[in-house]
């Protein structure tokens, strides 16, 4: 490979890793709260709906990804009330939301003839003075959400790591009976988790909808959203773990075009499966080394119910 | 928790009429309910409470549907009359309901062993590809064909699941993620042969060359294929399995606690082993009853949604092999509507995915009701 090919391989990359990124940042803040989330995949599907209406009627990206955002969330109560308060088992409360989700956005991308409208997305955004560097210059020209993802990692790994709040999400997710005596209301930082969490991954689906491929079409996430339920696992509910998954995922999906634009023949449909691939093979990967089995949170995917004992 | 139980002793039960007339009286602001974990209720009023919440979730998609622009007499016409009281509707429900009972017996049987297998549509994508391997590569005699790609389809789908089974059971990997990213692998799969090398070489679209004659599941009469008699065997053998067998009193112990089982000398290894490897198996069935009863060739996408009923039908079930079996010929009628109301008022077929999650959810919400009670906590109690 030559060198441009390689610079336009890694300039590309961002592109494919933030929608990880964000979603497996999102899905750490609700598990670290005891909810395992396992709706991302629909979550995704309705911030991306979203993302695409509020587009297509506005035009303002970043209203849309707010749009996006809060759609996400809106849907998530209804998980969040299941799991929190009635108590449903939280894998088939995941799998309903889930596919709940993809009968709705399909239904309201149909009937409000959103499919397939090529909107507007984000121009580049060159990071001076490092986009002037010669040659690798051109990695430093993304658009404003890949300069965003960073200060949001940066936000939440601080908010779990160094303030009272993010100790009381923890404990929440750890061992709810404790914090519970110790005062923390149990139900309602999880369903500020579930909230919060739930906007993350409607904004990654909205980014694939309105910055990088800039329309709708059903199910177009297709099944970024399990990846990103698969890479919070790899990293151990540990944010910053959770970006570089996020860039190995992206370096693999940018590749592929990178490739075929060489002029490398590849058989397309076995190429398309290197994604899912990879991710069976790092989960293994995870269980064979074993490492840090004890990150994952006490109570995760337990419901909290007070005087009940288990 | 210790406090409640005092008082509790103390005062034994608000047996008093006056104090239960003095709760009521009080200011609804004031008023503490308790909310308690039920110790037992009589089945009528679970079946009360389910059929309630059934209700409930047909009524809410009955709203969506008339919010997307079908007219409300017209669905209840579609769905109640033409669905169960016309002969040719009733002969598709059968014809649907043969892969979705295969494959939520195989979900409820995987899920009585505590392994959430979602590789269901992975499953019966190999299990076609396997009976169409037979038929394209010719295996085997005319009249032994259609066993040949019964066992070829069981066999297929069983190996697709025995990954991600040794996987959970030695090392411990989620079954959730790793049967799921088999699926997607499996339809890629399945892509890369019909618009390849198994494409169909007389018109150029995307599915296999059509089956033979021989290689099809026969009718039985009356327009009813052999499929639906296949369905209903596998659920007799699974009702057996589960509810005489040993296996299935073994299960039952590796579901309740797999500790304690192993510690009572129940193999718990093999019979999650045998429980899931099964589910495959049933799963590559169902794959074998749509290629060989209902398309009659492998086509690109037979396998959609049918993932999903199989969850839902082993959820909504309990898991009981009977009670799937039922289930799953509603969601097969709920399936024939919605292909119909795709036809006629262009609504996509994403609804019936959709009205689906809205009944787990009402569904699952109702349980709630059956394991809890509110109770009214008086002045005196709350104080």
């Amino acid at each position: 490979m030559s060198g441009s090919v390689v610079l336009n391989w890694l300039a590309s990359t961002p592109d494919f890793a933030v929608p990880y990124a964000l979603a497996a940042l999102g899905l750490i803040i609700s598990e670290r709260a005891g909810v395992l989330s396992l709706g991302a995949e629909g979550l995704m599907l309705v911030g991306a709906l979203a993302g695409i209406g509020a587009q297509l009627a506005m035009g303002q990206p970043a209203v849309s990804l707010v749009m996006a955002m809060l759609a996400a969330s809106a849907v998530s109560l209804l998980f969040a009330v299941m799991v929190i308060w009635l108590r449903v088992n939280q894998v088939i409360a995941g799998l309903a939301l889930v596919f709940f989700c993809q009968g709705l956005t399909a239904l309201v991308g149909s009937l409000a003839e959103w499919t397939n409208h090529a909107t507007e997305g984000i121009g580049t955004m060159a990071l001076w003075p490092l986009s002037l560097l010669p040659g690798a210059g051109r990695l430093f020209e993304q658009n404003a959400m890949v300069w965003l993802t960073l200060p949001i990692f940066l936000a939440v790994a601080w908010f779990f790591s160094r303030t009272s709040a993010g100790l009381r999400l923890r404990a929440v997710g750890e061992n709810p009976q404790a914090a519970d005596a110790a005062g923390i209301r149990v139900a309602m930082w999880r369903l500020a988790a579930v909230l919060a969490g739930s906007a993350l991954v409607g904004l990654a689906g909205a980014y694939i909808s309105v910055v990088s491929t800039k329309l709708w079409i059903a199910g177009m996430t297709g099944g970024r959203g399990w990846i990103a339920v698969g890479l919070v696992i790899f990293a151990r509910w540990s944010p910053w773990k959770a970006l570089a998954g996020a860039l190995l995922f992206g370096c693999i999906e940018a590749l592929i075009p990178q490739l075929a634009a060489a002029g490398v023949q590849l058989p397309q449909y076995f190429v398309m499966m290197t994604p899912y691939a990879v991710t069976l093979g790092v989960m293994v990967w995870v269980a064979l080394s074993r490492r840090g089995a004890e990150e994952e949170p006490g109570a995760l995917g337990q419901p909290y119910v007070r005087e009940e004992r288990r | 928790m210790v406090d409640a139980t005092l008082a509790a002793i103390a005062q034994p039960a608000q047996t008093d009429p006056e104090a239960a007339l003095r709760a009521r009286r009080q200011p609804l602001a004031r008023r503490r309910y308790a909310l308690e974990i039920r110790q037992h209720m009589g089945w009528r009023r679970q079946a009360l409470i389910l059929a309630a919440a059934l209700l409930a979730g047909l009524a809410i998609s009955a709203a969506i549907l008339v919010a997307a622009g079908v007219p409300a007499n017209e669905l209840a016409n579609e769905f109640v009359m033409q669905t169960f009281f016309d002969g040719q509707n009733l002969r598709a429900v059968l014809f649907q309901a043969a892969p979705m009972i295969l494959v939520g017996l195989a979900g409820s049987l995987a899920f009585r062993a505590r392994f959430w297998n979602l590789g269901l549509e992975g499953q019966m994508i190999w299990g076609a590809i396997g009976a169409t391997a037979v038929s394209m590569w010719q295996i085997g005699p005319e009249p032994l064909r259609l066993p040949l790609m019964f066992a070829a389809a069981i066999g297929c789908g069983l190996l697709w699941v025995l990954g991600p089974a040794w996987l959970k059971i030695r090392l411990g990997v989620n079954e959730i993620i790793s049967t799921l990213m088999l699926n997607y692998m499996a339809a890629n799969f399945l892509l890369h042969l019909v618009y390849g090398s198994w494409k169909d070489p007389k018109d150029n679209f995307p599915y296999s060359p059509q089956f033979r004659a021989f290689e099809r599941l026969p009718e039985l009469g009356a327009g009813v294929s052999s499929a639906i008699a296949l369905a209903a065997v596998v659920a007799l053998f699974a009702w057996w399995l589960v509810g005489l067998s040993r296996a299935g009193l073994y299960l039952r112990f590796v579901d309740a606690n797999p500790r304690v089982a192993h510690a009572n000398g129940v193999p718990v290894r093999r019979t999650i082993y045998g429980a899931v490897l099964l589910s495959g198996a049933m799963a590559g069935l169902a794959g074998f009853a749509v290629a060989s009863g209902q398309e009659g060739r492998l086509t690109q996408a037979f396998y959609q949604g049918y993932g999903f009923s199989g969850i839902l039908i082993a959820f909504l079930a309990r898991n009981n092999p009977l009670a799937a079996t039922v289930v799953a010929l509603l969601v097969a009628a709920l399936f024939v509507t919605g292909r119909s109301l795709q036809v006629f008022y262009q609504v996509p077929f994403s609804m019936v995915q959709l009205i689906q999650a809205i009944i787990v959810v009402c569904v699952a919400a109702s349980d709630f009701f059956i394991r809890h009670r509110l109770r009214r906590v008086g002045a005196e109690a709350a104080q």
